[in-house]
């Protein structure tokens, strides 16, 4: 700005800022939703550890194991109806990134489609056990099993209505900072219930069916 | 940094977004998976070196989404989060891991651990 040779003049030199610019608030609400989501990881810890111990053949009484009652194919139809919802996300972000609203839109409104599909798929599942005797008062193992299934459908619920509040609030607001923040936010959390997914599918789903 | 009258979509955490990062982990993912299933319902292998195979697939595939989805990479402006990740890993390796291994030793010392056992008392 200024070179060797311009004078300064002490008057009439600015030294600070005129306005005040503010936190970044974008990244220290990103930095705390992603503790957030190392918490709830550490939730599903848990609800492994009781899965782990409560996978033994006395866990299951005399009564029926993943073995017998697992479809996996059935199961990674689910899978890929998670994983593409968390790519449509995905493009609603690339969207975001040109601000395109209606890109956003789509996105979420895919994400939500495939997101409500997962979750009928699960519920579907539990209905066809639950026909067959299958349920989680039968024995520990089926506890531990259900109740670990059970609570990621329980974030995809949360995951789908904060899909809708952001579907009402990009549609209203635009892209303000708020909302911004949050549609970052949702995407660590949706993100974060793929990775969980993979964890679910393979060590309960697939090794249940294999033991 | 301050972006405080900045337009939030320039933030950084905006503009890491990539369609291809996206596409490239949903492939990966997607295809591990697909391994994984194909692996056990066609019991392809001995159990043991199937469970091997399925582990490293949910390895791959945890690793191929936190890198290409959730952006933990060192960065300068995510660097923060990985170390944190870095940081939970042990935690929840450890709740899993000694909580498995107490009720292991327990069962065994107490439990008859014959597959099919009818009823315990």
């Amino acid at each position: 700005m200024s070179s060797s040779e311009t004078v300064v003049d002490p008057d009439k030199v600015r030294l600070w800022s005129e306005d005040y610019e503010g936190h970044d608030v974008i990244s220290t609400r990103t930095f705390g939703f992603w503790m957030y989501v190392l918490s709830d990881a550490m939730l599903f810890a848990t609800l492994f550890a009781a899965y782990g111990v409560l996978s033994y053949p006395h866990s299951y009484y005399t009564g029926p194991t993943p073995a017998q009652f697992v479809a996996p194919w059935y199961t990674f139809v689910q899978t890929m109806a998670l994983f593409l919802s968390v790519l449509v996300y995905g493009w609603a972000m690339a969207s975001l990134k040109d601000g395109n609203k209606s890109g956003v839109i789509n996105g979420l409104l895919g994400a939500l489609v495939l997101g409500i599909l997962f979750l009928a798929l699960d519920i579907h599942d539990v209905m066809r056990l639950v026909a067959a005797g299958i349920t989680p008062e039968v024995s520990g193992g089926l506890s531990a099993f259900y109740c670990l299934t059970q609570v990621h459908a329980a974030h995809i619920f949360a995951g789908l209505i904060w899909i809708i509040v952001m579907l009402w609030q990009v549609a209203r607001k635009g892209f303000t900072e708020d909302v911004v923040g949050r549609l970052i936010s949702l995407r660590m959390f949706w993100q974060f219930q793929a990775v969980m997914w993979v964890f679910i599918y393979v060590f309960v789903y697939l090794w249940g069916y294999m033991s | 940094m301050s972006h405080g009258h900045v337009n939030p979509i320039d933030h950084p955490e905006v503009q890491m977004a990539s369609r291809r990062g996206y596409m490239t982990g949903f492939i990966l993912a997607s295809v591990l998976m697909a391994l994984a299933t194909f692996l056990v319902s066609s019991h392809a292998l001995p159990p043991f070196a199937l469970l091997l195979a399925i582990m490293a697939c949910a390895g791959f595939a945890v690793i191929a989404q936190v890198y290409f989805l959730l952006h933990i990479d060192i960065s300068e402006h995510n660097i923060w989060n990985t170390v944190a990740l870095v940081a939970f890993i042990p935690l929840f390796v450890i709740t899993i891991g000694l909580t498995w291994w107490m009720f292991s030793q327990l069962y065994l010392r107490t439990m008859p651990m014959i597959p099919g056992m009818p009823g315990m008392h």
